[in-house]
């Protein structure tokens, strides 16, 4: 071909177009992972940079290691890693003493109202963490507990009965709270176990117990373990109940020692030394998300995913039935039942008060009709505001990014997926102290320290890690070939993917945005950290009613957090009944 | 018609870039049949998708109906919705949030190819009677069987009637009795319809029973073209020759211009051209032209071998047959009493034995 003929140049412009548009998905996806990197990595990097600096956030200064020397060179530093040790393990200990049962008992047993137990497990996740405990030390404190108040009226004791104000306390309400993660992410599990593999034990003359030792649990082992790791890594960090009960009682951790750092009752803050505990948090945590990835991946090796849509025969229980039935309903009670009462009590009461026939004709709906008057609307906007912000921002960026994963062949995916998979082993205390420290540091550029939108900065990167996992499976779910198939009936890119792809992932995708909605609703230890007076949101008023003594303001408005959460999950399942259950996740 | 030309198509995969088309060129006429068969991974459902326009090749040319949908050299690539197919997938594709009507409407509907509101419920309902589905319209695709969405995807693929059909082993998700009633069916629909289809698949039988024209590829490339006759009764190298069904192969050498050596003696067939005397080559035959019989015929011409296994099909017997040190599979009829352990003597059918160097 000599020369181009006029009727080549459309053709040759279409082709480079095309190779343009090549060109475009690898510029979208690396400037996604750019985005990503920037909203994990730089709150990590401030916490790294903290550690190595002195002064006020902003104040430049030479890198130091001042704070490590300061930091390790004090006794009490050491007492806080072997309590945070003991905590995280006693708290793993009593969650998997509780989750493995259940998950037996619900998966392989003929348990009556399954159903219910699981959907009881949903609303435990909904329950905030410091709500709980806030109503389990309205029942257990050693002064104003209703348990030992009753024991003194009735048999005269002087001292109390029981206490929570120790780290076996602390790790039992920790341990409980962490169940239902626990449960969800076990019985996924066993779901992907084919049961043929149990079968072909049976066949080969095994009985039950030495198929269980032989089979069932080598293979559940590498989940049994990453599911322990992920725990421990999560107790390490957590805020909440080493707050509400460790700090009355002088017990410090890791999370309540930075958190006293960066938000001290007194004096100025010392940003240097929380970064130099946040190191080691950080450190810790990268470890185990390291072996726990890599156990993640030995398990899915195991895993045999079959069409057929049977399950073996459940085990029956026989006269044992009750004895789980009871054991599954201690658990709830203690999880979901027993908190929701014991708050519900104390709003209703005008003042701390034992249940009697008395008792009841002198409750009130005070406390909950006075709220605003206290704080007025603002918290309640600001919720709102989070409600929709979060979980759209993390939808989308989800969205976006799984597109690039399973639809794409960009070299890089894999990279993009495991960063949008790290801010599940980012501690939230640690993303919300290095996002401060950012927007106090470099608040010309980053003005956003003190207001709601830090919040949503925070809790969007918080979910990402979720959202993503649930877009990955929504989009692998819709095969290939039904996009393709659209295509070749002749309609075009943009109307293929409104009528096809979009009526398929719209119910898994509003689905796990109502489910981020909620966990945001419900998060109190990032918003806590970068709380100000602008910025509260109901979690942290909540909270602020507790730590000033205004208990019964507290238990109202945490039971209207909790009913408003209920109502809300209720309809989202009675709407998607049809369409697959809602899922559940931290 | 479709023509392709010099197509080629590679795959970056970890390890370095896999040629999955080498250089493929293939002509199919008005209204043909033409089945593409190999293993897998030898390039049969790559070029069906560079005809649907599902993948971009990176050499060649193709040609639907006269219009040119790909060249490299020009650089055009139409995309999938502005060709002029229709398509069966794999996985049948039925998008399970809408109906069987809503399904097979969706070309007339939202495609490029709409067509009046009238006429499209009068095509439809055309296109679901052609696929025996007439009172389907409003069920749910959810409620469907294999089989049942199985014939709604054919629905879908020829409601626009297109100039061409192209299908991805539409069958291989059914079981055994249902494919051999649908196989029947497919050839009566797309023949009643008079379309041009290529078709994918990784089953001998099916290719046979239902081409036109089989293509035989392997590795990338095309190893042989030519009617079910041909293929499988000449094929053109021994993957083709083994691919096609069971073949005994022997060792020979070369001993005149149509004369073989064999471990039974010298035997009559045509040498391939550029294969001299003394060399070493491959003799093949199908097992049903190695006759046994208990006792020799008259002029017998064959050697003496013993049974060693006999497995009954029903219809047929395959026996192992040793004979001069070589072991041999010869297909009977099902009522043979030929028993295993039992002397026999073996023949070969004329002109039956294929030659490769």
């Amino acid at each position: 071909m000599g020369s181009v003929s006029a009727k080549d140049i459309p053709a040759a412009w279409l082709g480079r177009l095309l190779d343009v548009r090549d060109r475009a998905q690898n510029l979208y996806a690396g400037g996604l992972l750019a985005l990503l990197l920037v909203l994990v990595g730089l709150p990590l990097a401030m916490v790294v940079l903290m550690s190595f600096r002195t002064g006020f956030p902003g104040e430049g200064g030479q890198l130091t290691v001042q704070n490590f020397v300061e930091a390790y060179s004090d006794p009490t530093t050491y007492a806080v890693l072997w309590n945070t040790l003991l905590f995280s393990a006693g708290t793993v200990t009593v969650t998997v003493l509780f989750a493995i049962p259940l998950v037996w008992l619900v998966a392989r047993t003929d348990l009556p109202w399954k159903g219910a137990v699981q959907v009881l497990l949903t609303v435990g996740i909904l329950i905030p963490v410091f709500l709980r405990t806030i109503a389990w030390i309205l029942l257990l404190s050693p002064h104003i507990g209703l348990v030992n108040q009753w024991a003194k009226q009735a048999f005269g004791v002087t001292e109390p009965v029981v206490s929570l104000y120790n780290i076996g306390g602390m790790a039992f309400l920790q341990g409980v709270s962490f169940v239902p993660a626990a449960f969800f992410m076990l019985a996924a599990a066993y779901r992907t176990m084919d049961p043929a593999l149990e079968e072909a034990a049976y066949t080969s003359g095994a009985g039950k117990i030495r198929t269980f030792f032989k089979i069932n649990l080598p293979i559940t082992l590498p989940a049994l373990a990453a599911v322990i790791i992920y725990l421990f890594m999560t107790a390490l960090a957590v805020f909440e109940v080493p707050a509400i009960v460790g700090l009355p009682a002088r017990i410090l951790v890791l999370s309540s020692v930075i958190f006293n750092a960066t938000t001290p009752p007194t004096g100025l803050p010392d940003y240097g030394l929380a970064g130099a505990y946040g190191f080691t948090m950080l450190a810790a945590g990268l470890v185990l998300a390291y072996f726990y990835v890599r156990l993640m991946r030995q398990g899915k090796k195991y895993t045999v995913i079959t069409g057929r849509g049977y399950r073996p025969k459940e085990i029956e229980l026989g006269r044992w039935k009750w004895a789980a039935v009871v054991f599954v309903f201690i658990y709830l009670s203690i999880e979901v039942f027993v908190p929701f009462l014991v708050l519900l009590w104390t709003s209703l009461s005008p003042y701390l008060q034992l249940p009697s026939m008395e008792a009841l004709s002198r409750l009130t709906l005070k406390h909950f009709v006075s709220i605003p008057d206290y704080v007025g609307t603002r918290p309640f906007v600001n919720t709102v505001i989070l409600m929709f912000a979060v979980p759209s921002a993390a939808m989308l960026i989800s969205v976006l990014t799984s597109w690039v994963v399973v639809r794409t062949q960009v070299s890089f995916r894999g990279t993009l997926d495991t960063v949008a998979f790290l801010p599940h082993a980012v501690p939230g205390i640690l993303l919300a102290v290095g996002l401060g420290y950012l927007a106090l540091a470099y608040k010309d550029y980053f003005p956003v320290y003190g207001t709601i939108t830090i919040i949503v900065i925070a809790h969007t990167i918080n979910w990402i890690a979720y959202g993503s996992r649930t877009t990955n499976s929504i989009m692998i779910q819709i095969h290939r070939e039904l996009e393709e198939a659209g295509k070749v009936s002749g309609a075009s890119t943009p109307r293929v993917f409104a009528t096809i792809v979009l009526p398929l992932i719209a119910a898994g995708i509003l689905n796990s945005w109502v489910w981020i909605s909620m966990l945001s609703y419900r998060e109190v230890t990032m918003a806590l950290t970068l709380g100000s007076r602008q910025n509260t949101v109901v979690s942290t008023v909540i909270w602020q009613f507790w730590s000033h003594g205004w208990v019964t303001q507290a238990s109202a408005l945490g039971v209207m957090l909790v009913v408003f959460a209920l109502v809300v999950v209720s309809a989202l399942r009675l709407g998607f009944s049809k369409r697959g259950e809602l899922g559940a996740g931290g | 018609m479709i023509r392709i030309k010099e197509l080629r198509k590679q795959f970056k995969t970890r390890h370095g870039g896999v040629e999955a088309l080498a250089g493929i060129s293939l002509d199919i006429v008005e209204g043909e049949f033409c089945v593409l068969l190999g293993p897998s991974g030898c390039g049969k459902t790559t070029t069906l998708r560079c005809v649907a326009g599902l993948e971009k090749p990176d050499a060649g040319e193709i040609e639907i109906s006269g219009a040119l949908v790909n060249s490299t050299a020009s650089n055009v690539h139409v995309p999938t919705e502005k060709r002029d197919i229709g398509m069966v997938f794999q996985s049948y594709a039925i998008w399970p949030h809408m109906t069987v009507f809503q399904n097979v409407s969706f070309p007339l509907t939202q495609g490029r190819r709409r067509c009046a509101k009238s006429e499209v419920a009068q095509r439809v309902t055309r296109a679901l009677h052609l696929v025996k589905l007439d009172s389907f319209h409003d069920r749910p695709a959810t409620d469907l069987s294999g089989g049942q969405q199985q014939r709604v995807a054919m629905a879908r693929a020829v409601v626009t009637e297109p100039k061409i059909l192209l299908m991805d082993e539409p069958l291989s998700n059914l079981d055994a009795q249902l494919r051999q009633q649908m196989r029947l069916e497919l050839k009566k629909i797309t023949g009643s319809i008079g379309v041009t289809t290529l078709y994918v698949t990784h089953d001998q039988d099916e290719a046979l029973s239902l081409g036109d024209r089989v293509c035989v590829m392997n590795g990338g490339r095309i190893v042989q073209v030519g009617t079910p006759y041909q293929v499988y009764s000449d094929p053109s190298d021994l993957f083709v020759a083994e691919f096609l069904g069971d073949m005994n192969v022997v060792k020979g050498s070369v001993a005149g211009p149509a004369r073989v050596d064999s471990p039974f003696g010298a035997i009559d067939c045509a040498v391939p051209s550029g294969v001299t005397a003394g060399a070493q080559v491959t003799l093949a035959i199908r097992p049903e032209y190695v006759r046994v019989s208990s006792h020799a015929p008259e002029e017998f011409r064959g050697v003496q071998g013993k049974i060693v296994s006999k497995t009954y099909l029903g219809d047929s017997a395959v026996v192992e047959v040793e004979a001069c040190g070589v072991l041999l599979k010869s297909k009977l009829p099902g009522d043979s009493d030929i028993a295993v352990g039992q002397r026999a003597a073996v023949a070969f059918g004329t002109d039956r034995w294929r030659v490769y160097p």
